[in-house]
């Protein structure tokens, strides 16, 4: 640049731009799972630690792999995958061997991400086609030999094998689940807390709760999906005489405030968000009360998933103002 | 004085607030710039047809003098500095790299300014005599867009509109051109006001002022409190302070009420908009046959050293109007004609001022779109801002992958280009451009049709 006659760069308009971008959203994202993640590994243990790393490395060495085969720019800081794999591990049984967490990060990666052609073009969330895979291939380790969480003080426990609250509600009904955790005041509090078998990241609403909370200020999710999800679920439980318990229990919050919020695979208008978080929250209802299942909104969301993209058409933005007739 | 955000005006959906980066301008009067050595003036500063010089070259004319006719569509030029007219060449264009060009060297044997004595009829011309003063005086809008207001008017008037919003929003960051304007010149913008409102035909006239600007909404009130002629009612309307409160169809929504239908101009509901800074120039030249011989615009931004507001003569090279304020910060790397929204990055200071060229933004770091951009990761925050509702993300996905003709659904065509979309967008794209293209790519198609 010469002192007297400078050159510019001639870049298009605007020429201001928003300080947020894809990489902090997708930050702010994983840090909000601190608490969930940390409290986890605390009640769980080693294993639990050993699967959440395994998972993370999974997804990034895996969407790392995919880029540097096709000849693509590697995108590893946006964040993404680490959210992938974060996600994933938060979903799964804290006693599944790490190498198969690191196999279901894979599967979510590579057939759930990239074979689309990476970031913003997947259908399903990456995450839950991961645990769908788990789901079918290791239905064992994920859906038994749950740990029990280690007490606020003292040794952990030995690992004393047990049934989630909504398995013991399925199989047995809601004395059983009462007495898993001695009494009624002792399953609010264990669902609340998370001193109760579960998933890695479901077991505290409380912190999952605070994560959503995070993302709410920060305004990178609205309530608009997780309200409708847990109202679907209210809705689809209600004859059932204990909602709550459904709406308290399970991967419920993570999936309402983490997964079905994920943009890429959620709609993007608010009333078309509304009706999909519904649609999820009544399938939910439906796969835990007549299904297989005794947890449901992993299959719900990615159910739902596929329906995205046409509500998003099916609700269009309302126009401020329609083209008249030409003058 | 100051409004509750809930008695503000404003329009219906989207919108962003970008920040107001206007602390550096904002209480700094108007400074003159010192009389330039030479003015360029290029025979097309906006849309119509360019004008004809009237002088020869080795012509000595004072400032004020026409030098050009406008022909049929546009305006004449006039000469902003006295001094020796220079061959018409090609020379240095802000917009249009090289363009032809008069020129006019400062030079004390032309003598003074010309002189414009009051017409004390001025407030009861004729209809044909208060147009023709316009057109005479060579102005155009002055909020950027430059079109030749005595079109806009005799428009207006055929389309029989009966209201008049001027437009004091001055929503785009940074400028303050507009505002220093108000301030400075209230009751003659208000007059001007009710001048263009009667060749108009407008029964009314509304004020629209964002409310960031509480002296402004607080001078232009006392001025037309003080009007002594009263057949139009001016009444000023405090905005909220949000992008793009300024632009033409969300204007007239938040004063009036009243929608502009897409693709059609307010007249499509009896309104009329103008810049205040027009109407300033347009009292001037009822009043006193005054033309256009000044710009004032916002010098400001990171990127220069001492941000101020200019009048400048028309003509004078940006790098003077720079180097009036102190030159450029050694990092400054973009310079920005007009608002950094909407406005336009231009290459080089060596090209000249021109008559819509309402500020000047120097900028730093790096652009938006320098690091590339992302895909789009459906986060919806570009259907938030939109004003118009339309949909970005569905219209920049279709084009990436050659779709163009089908983004007619989602919008494209009705899209005025704000930026809000682009600004918001967390994987930087170029939304606006992806408009841009499907709305070129559409309207070619249609033309197809229409010509088979």
């Amino acid at each position: 640049m010469s002192e007297n006659n400078p050159t510019f760069v001639l870049s298009p308009g605007p020429h201001l731009h928003t300080e947020e971008s894809t990489s902090k959203i997708m930050w702010w994202v994983n840090g909000s799972l601190a608490p969930a993640v940390l409290w986890g590994v605390f009640v769980f243990g080693f294993n639990a630690a050993l699967v959440v790393l395994a998972s993370i490395a999974g997804a990034v060495l895996t969407e790392f792999a995919s880029q540097k085969a096709l000849g693509r720019r590697p995108t590893l800081t946006d964040g993404s995958a680490v959210c992938t794999g974060l996600l994933l591990a938060l979903t799964v049984n804290p006693n599944l061997p790490a190498w198969q967490a690191f196999l279901g990060a894979m599967f979510a990666i590579g057939l759930g991400k990239m074979i689309f052609g990476g970031l913003g073009f997947n259908l399903f969330n990456p995450a839950l086609l991961g645990r769908a895979f788990l789901m079918a291939t290791f239905p064992l380790n994920m859906t038994s030999g749950w740990a029990m969480p280690r007490p606020w003080f003292g040794a952990p426990l030995d690992a004393v094998t047990t049934a989630t609250p909504l398995a013991v509600l399925k199989e047995q009904g809601i004395e059983a689940a009462v007495q898993l955790v001695t009494s009624p005041a002792g399953l609010w509090n264990a669902l609340a807390l998370g001193f109760r078998p579960g998933s890695i990241g479901e077991v505290s609403l409380v912190l999952v709760a605070l994560g959503g909370g995070i993302l709410l200020a920060r305004r990178i999710i609205t309530l608009a999906i997780p309200l409708s999800v847990l109202a679907g679920v209210a809705l689809s439980t209600l004859h059932t005489g204990v909602p709550l318990l459904h709406l308290m229990s399970g991967g419920l919050w993570i999936g309402a405030f983490y997964m079905a919020t994920d943009y890429v695979t959620s709609p993007s208008t608010t009333r078309a968000q509304i009706a999909f978080g519904l649609l999820i929250g009544l399938l939910t209802g439906i796969i835990r009360v007549y299904g297989g299942y005794p947890e449901g909104i992993c299959y719900a969301i990615l159910i739902a998933n596929a329906m995205a993209p046409a509500l998003d058409l099916w609700f269009r933005p309302r126009r401020a103002a329609i083209a008249g007739s030409p003058s | 004085m100051t409004h509750s955000s809930s008695s503000l005006h404003t329009f219906g959906r989207g919108g962003i607030h970008p920040g107001p980066h206007k602390e550096a301008t904002a209480s700094r009067e108007i400074e003159d710039l010192p009389a330039p050595s030479e003015v360029v003036l290029p025979l097309l500063q906006h849309l119509g047809e360019p004008a004809e010089p009237c002088v020869k070259k080795g012509e000595m004319v004072r400032r004020g003098q026409k030098i050009a006719e406008g022909g049929k569509t546009g305006v004449p030029l006039h000469a902003p500095i006295s001094g020796k007219v220079k061959p018409v060449d090609k020379r240095p264009h802000p917009t249009m790299a090289i363009a032809p060009s008069m020129a006019i060297g400062a030079n004390a044997e032309a003598g003074p300014e010309l002189e414009f004595p009051e017409d004390p009829e001025w407030r009861n011309l004729p209809l044909e005599e208060a147009l023709s003063r316009v057109r005479e005086a060579g102005i155009v809008g002055l909020g950027g867009a430059a079109f030749p207001t005595w079109r806009k008017l005799e428009f207006a008037r055929a389309a029989k509109v009966d209201l008049l919003v001027m437009n004091g929003a001055e929503c785009e960051p940074y400028l303050t051109s507009d505002y220093r304007v108000m301030l400075a010149w209230p009751t003659e913008i208000v007059e001007g006001s009710v001048l263009i409102a009667k060749i108009a035909g407008a029964k009314k006239v509304q004020i629209g002022v964002e409310s960031d600007k509480p002296d402004a909404i607080e001078a232009t009130t006392k001025a037309a409190a003080a009007l002594t002629q009263r057949e139009i009612p001016v009444e000023v309307v405090p905005c909220e302070a949000r992008y793009p409160q300024g632009a033409e169809k969300q204007l007239v929504f938040a004063v009036s009420g009243r929608t502009v239908p897409a693709r059609q101009l307010p007249s499509a509901v009896g309104v009329l908009v103008q810049n205040v800074a027009t109407a300033h120039a347009v009292y001037e030249a009822l009043r006193f046959r005054k033309p256009l011989l000044d710009r004032i615009l916002t010098v400001t931004g990171p990127g220069i050293v001492q941000p101020r507001n200019v009048r400048a003569p028309l003509g004078a090279s940006l790098a003077d109007i720079v180097e009036f304020c102190g030159g450029i910060k050694p990092e400054t790397n973009r310079m920005v004609a007009g608002g950094p929204m909407m406005g336009r990055a231009l290459p080089r200071l060596d090209v000249p001022l021109i008559k819509g060229m309402n500020g000047l933004v120097m900028l730093t770091g790096r652009g938006p779109l320098e690091d590339g951009f992302g895909p789009c990761i459906r986060c919806g925050r570009c259907l938030d801002a939109c004003p118009l509702g339309l949909e970005p993300d569905q219209v920049s996905v279709r084009v990436e992958v050659g779709r163009t003709l089908d983004c007619e659904p989602h919008g494209a065509l009705d899209c005025y280009e704000c930026g809000c979309c682009s600004y918001v967008c967390p994987s930087s794209r170029p939304l606006v451009q992806f408009m841009q293209v499907a709305k070129s790519a559409l309207r070619r198609a249609a033309a197809t049709r229409s010509a088979s």
